[in-house]
């Protein structure tokens, strides 16, 4: 018993060591949005300037308007992802040729398998053809990010529906034929219920992944902003990293850690019901 | 009535299909016909055979940056495994229990957005003073990719039936004959998947090196990214087809070792 505490005792500090230096920069960050500071050597005090230049500052509209198509490309995209991956994965599932089934899934895992700045030069060449092909008007730019965006987000989407599929009984679809529903409705009652934690779950990935994206938004975005592409004009350029941007990075980050403790916590709490019902 | 008779499920992935042609296999074959035809001043497609882009990607300097890229490539593959082996380890072993909170934070940087976390390190050498070169590209790398050399490693070595272990301890093995013989051997699957995943995008990451060198480094993707800039989409394109190159050779390599790949896009979640 004491071997084992000794083993805890070094695997802890190892581990903690490791996650100290994870956190580290994260951490910093969010300590040093609260000075006004740009280098040690003037440490000038506690300081909300970070915070006030975020929200009322010269350039805030600008963030602010980031974010919103950061959100709006997210939802748009990932609901796109989902009807299309959802509707893909029902129907690779039924069908009986192996060679056009094979098709699917190695074309699906392309994106996923490639590197992303390939997939972004990929999509950017092919949207410049586009636009000289085929005269367009109106938003045409927020359209092609929201395409680049469903490319890589629907193979996830697929990826978590199809295991749910495999799970059903093919029969309960065919029972529902038999019982008079019309294909459209036997999907919608029967099927997708079944499906929906799949669903559910390609949906949030896809949220995660557009909202997180930067390499291939960076080369499929022409006239206006999402969050990281605006951060990456902010950050690449000579200058230091403008305080406002720290505000940002650190109210980003505490978000993100809400979230999935969040989660971590819920998913403990799900197990833990369904292991005392179980019992 | 003729439609629903004649309407099978199989239908549905049609729509995907056609996305799926569009924009998944039209960008390769429009990356491939741009790097073999000469370049149109305007960016479009000449249709003029050449092989005068990939000449230009094989410079001699362009070749002392790829051979840059490979090695950063596989520094960071090799550091990211020499600690991220031991973490994924000691947070799998059923003895210690280390509960799931534990296992997600080292998940959660996952979540934050490369650019972000980059950024913080960026800020934070500058503030300390920290001169920035090869030594900072290479932290950022590894703090940038770790989580995704842990998790895979980690799913496999949990998925391990104890009792083989067990078994093992029965039979008179001591923990590192047990560790070397029975949970190794077991884990190289996740071994090899946290390999590709760190690898592949280590050697193609734009942004990374170049926030964290001052613009002093460059690697392949941030030579991609110049291209671009200057419109020379045809040598953009014929170097994105080297990296393919380079990334189906090394996940060939991989593969051949590798049977159960079943934990690189499964475990994400």
């Amino acid at each position: 018993m004491v071997k084992y505490n000794k083993k805890k005792i070094i695997a802890s500090v190892f581990l903690g060591l490791v996650i100290a230096i994870l956190y580290l920069p994260i951490i910093w960050l969010i300590v040093f949005s609260f000075t006004n500071t740009t280098s040690i050597s003037n440490w000038s005090g506690f300081s909300l300037d970070a915070y006030k230049e975020l929200f009322a500052g010269a350039s805030s509209g600008e963030i602010f308007s980031a974010l919103c198509n950061t959100l709006f490309i997210a939802l748009i995209a990932s609901a796109i992802s989902t009807i299309l991956g959802t509707l893909a994965a029902i129907g690779i599932n039924s069908l009986r040729n192996k060679r056009v089934k094979a098709a699917y899934s190695a074309v699906n895992q392309i994106p996923m398998v490639n590197s992303e700045i390939v997939s972004a030069i990929g999509l950017m060449l092919l949207f410049g053809l586009f636009k000289t092909l085929i005269p367009m008007q109106g938003n045409v730019e927020m359209v092609a990010v929201i395409f680049a965006h469903v490319a890589f987000c629907t193979p996830y989407v697929v990826l978590n529906v199809l295991p749910r599929i495999r799970q059903t009984d093919n029969k309960i679809y065919e029972a529902a034929l038999d019982l008079g529903c019309t294909p459209w409705q036997a999907l919608r009652k029967v099927v997708i219920p079944d499906i929906m934690p799949g669903i559910v779950m390609g949906f949030m990935m896809s949220v995660t992944l557009s909202v997180d994206d930067f390499v291939i938004t960076n080369f499929t975005i022409d006239g206006f902003y999402t969050l990281s592409t605006l951060i990456y004009s902010k950050a690449s350029g000579k200058k230091p990293l403008p305080i406002e941007m720290r505000a940002l990075s650190a109210i980003i980050f505490i978000v993100i850690l809400l979230i999935m403790l969040g989660i971590t916590k819920a998913n403990q709490k799900s197990k833990d019901t369904s292991k005392a019902v179980n019992k | 009535m003729k439609k629903f008779k004649t309407f099978t499920r199989k239908y549905l992935c049609l729509p995907y299909g056609i996305f799926m042609f569009v924009f998944i296999v039209m960008p390769l074959i429009i990356l491939l016909m741009y790097a073999f035809s000469v370049k149109d001043g305007t960016g479009g497609l000449s249709f003029e055979f050449t092989f005068s882009n990939f000449a230009s990607v094989f410079k001699s300097d362009n070749l002392a940056m790829l051979g840059r890229s490979l090695l950063i490539g596989l520094i960071t593959t090799l550091i990211c495994l020499v600690i991220g082996y031991p973490v994924a380890y000691l947070l799998a072993d059923k003895k210690l229990r280390f509960g799931p909170t534990i296992v997600m934070l080292f998940m959660i940087p996952m979540w934050v957005n490369f650019l972000l976390r980059t950024l913080a390190t960026k800020a934070m050498f500058e503030f300390i003073g920290i001169e920035m070169g090869m030594g900072t590209v290479i932290f950022g790398m590894v703090y940038n990719y770790l989580p995704f050399m842990i998790m895979p490693i980690y799913t496999t070595i949990s998925k391990i039936d104890y009792s083989l272990v067990e078994g093992a301890a029965d039979l008179g093995a001591n923990a590192l004959v047990t560790f070397r013989k029975v949970i190794f051997p077991l884990s190289v699957p996740g071994v090899l998947s946290g390999i590709t995943m760190v690898f592949t995008p280590t050697i193609t990451t734009f942004a990374i090196s170049k926030l964290l060198s001052g613009s002093k480094i460059s690697l392949i993707g941030d030579y991609i990214d110049l291209q671009v800039e200057y419109m020379n989409y045809n040598v953009a394109a014929a170097i994105s087809l080297v990296i393919v190159l380079i990334v189906g050779i090394s996940m060939l390599i991989v593969n051949k070792y590798d049977k159960d790949s079943s934990t690189m896009g499964g475990g994400l979640w």
